[in-house]
């Protein structure tokens, strides 16, 4: 059990405020920056324009360096740094549903991957651009929001369950 | 003459021109460099000191601010439980609110991750960004109703319904895959491959369908 500077019974009070104040920080930002990770592809694709793209690399960077620093200081709370090596290359980390090989997470991977990509390029954004779209007062993009909402309750109620039925029944068992 | 100058340098700040100073002053004086300076200095060909503003203003600098505090609140709350590089990601922050909220409310026992399931309260991040958003847009005088048609909302709301499926699918939005990325998992790189790979199709078929308006 991976332990931090706070103990559980701080961490649990100290969650919704953590995060809540990144959160703050990273909404301010990103309505000043125009944060977008699609946008970054997008925008080098039809105008090789890369100011976009550079910010999603960087991101790519800077939390490596941030894991490698802070896994240097505390080891405890980064227990499995480097996850391709201490974990296995083919295993991914957990987020995914549970229960399927490694051959079923590369398909949720790539098909998923390949889909949000066309999809949030037709609609223009990112999730975190959608966000802060509908918070400059954007109604499509808060409908988006909206719609994030249900699919989170509809996924954890039907479509995650039906999936792994579906994989399993296909062959892809862990 | 001099003075006549400075009137036009102004003139011609006005009006983006500045084809009235070529012809009034004589090249490679003392007084031409420092108006060809100031012009470069207007064009921002030239950076004259280290801009906060502009600095703030640049994505690279969200996306260094956003993975090494990623990795900071790793280090402060993971004792509260949960997956690994979860610092920051849209959908899963928002599967985790609204799933979590509905627990506590309607008393449901729908999935999220362990850092939410153990918390007082779910992690709140998509809220603080829709505050902060808020807030930078009201501030900078950028927030604007911007409305669409019907057909519009019900493409909006089916797609974002979508998108998280195929998101929590993966386990995660792009900016997850990046801190997973950083954190080691291979299988995050694919998802970043394949997903800078739909962007293209999807900006390639804008491009056609944008030509073929044109004629």
């Amino acid at each position: 059990m991976a332990t931090g500077i706070f103990s559980k019974e701080v961490a649990v009070f100290a969650v919704p405020i953590v995060t809540l104040l990144l959160g703050l920080l990273i909404g301010y930002l990103a309505q000043r920056s125009g944060y977008c990770s699609i946008g970054g592809f997008r925008d080098y694709f039809l105008f090789r324009h890369t100011r976009l793209l550079f910010g999603y690399f960087t991101l790519i960077i800077a939390s490596f360096a941030g894991y490698l620093f802070f896994w240097f200081i505390t080891p405890a709370a980064m227990e499995h740094f480097f996850w391709a090596v201490t974990s296995g290359p083919a295993n991914p980390m957990p987020g995914a549903p549970v229960g399927l090989n490694a051959v079923a997470y590369l398909l949720f991977a790539i098909v998923p991957g390949f889909l949000v990509g066309i999809i949030a390029v037709l609609l223009g954004g990112c999730p975190i651009r959608q966000t802060v779209m509908a918070s400059e007062g954007n109604y499509k993009a808060a409908w988006f929001f909206l719609g994030m909402c249900v699919g989170s309750i509809i996924f954890a109620a039907f479509i995650s369950g039906w999936v792994i039925a579906v994989m399993k029944t296909l062959g892809f068992g862990a | 003459m001099a003075w006549e100058c400075v009137f036009k340098y102004l003139s011609a700040q006005v009006f983006f021109s500045y084809e009235p100073i070529n012809k009034c002053i004589s090249k490679n004086t003392y007084l031409f460099k420092a108006f060809r300076f100031g012009m470069l200095l207007d064009h921002g060909l030239i950076v004259s000191s280290v801009s906060w503003s502009a600095l703030l203003r640049h994505p690279a600098f969200l996306g260094a601010v956003i993975g090494i505090l990623a990795a900071f609140s790793q280090v402060l709350l993971i004792s509260a439980g949960g997956p690994e590089a979860y610092g920051f990601c849209v959908a899963c922050h928002t599967r985790d609110l609204i799933n979590g909220l509905t627990n506590i409310v309607a008393n449901t026992d729908l999935a999220l991750a362990a850092i939410s399931k153990n918390s007082l309260l779910p992690v709140m991040s998509v809220v603080g960004v829709l505050i902060g958003g808020y807030i930078a847009a009201t501030l900078n005088r950028e927030h604007k109703v911007r409305k669409g048609s019907t057909k519009e909302y019900i493409i909006y709301f089916l797609s974002g319904i979508l998108v998280l499926n195929l998101a929590m699918l993966f386990g995660g939005c792009p900016y997850r895959a990046a801190l997973r990325t950083g954190y080691g998992d291979l299988t995050a790189i694919i998802f970043i491959a394949a997903m800078a790979s739909g962007v293209i199709l999807g900006a390639y078929l804008m491009l056609k369908k944008a030509e073929k308006e044109q004629g």
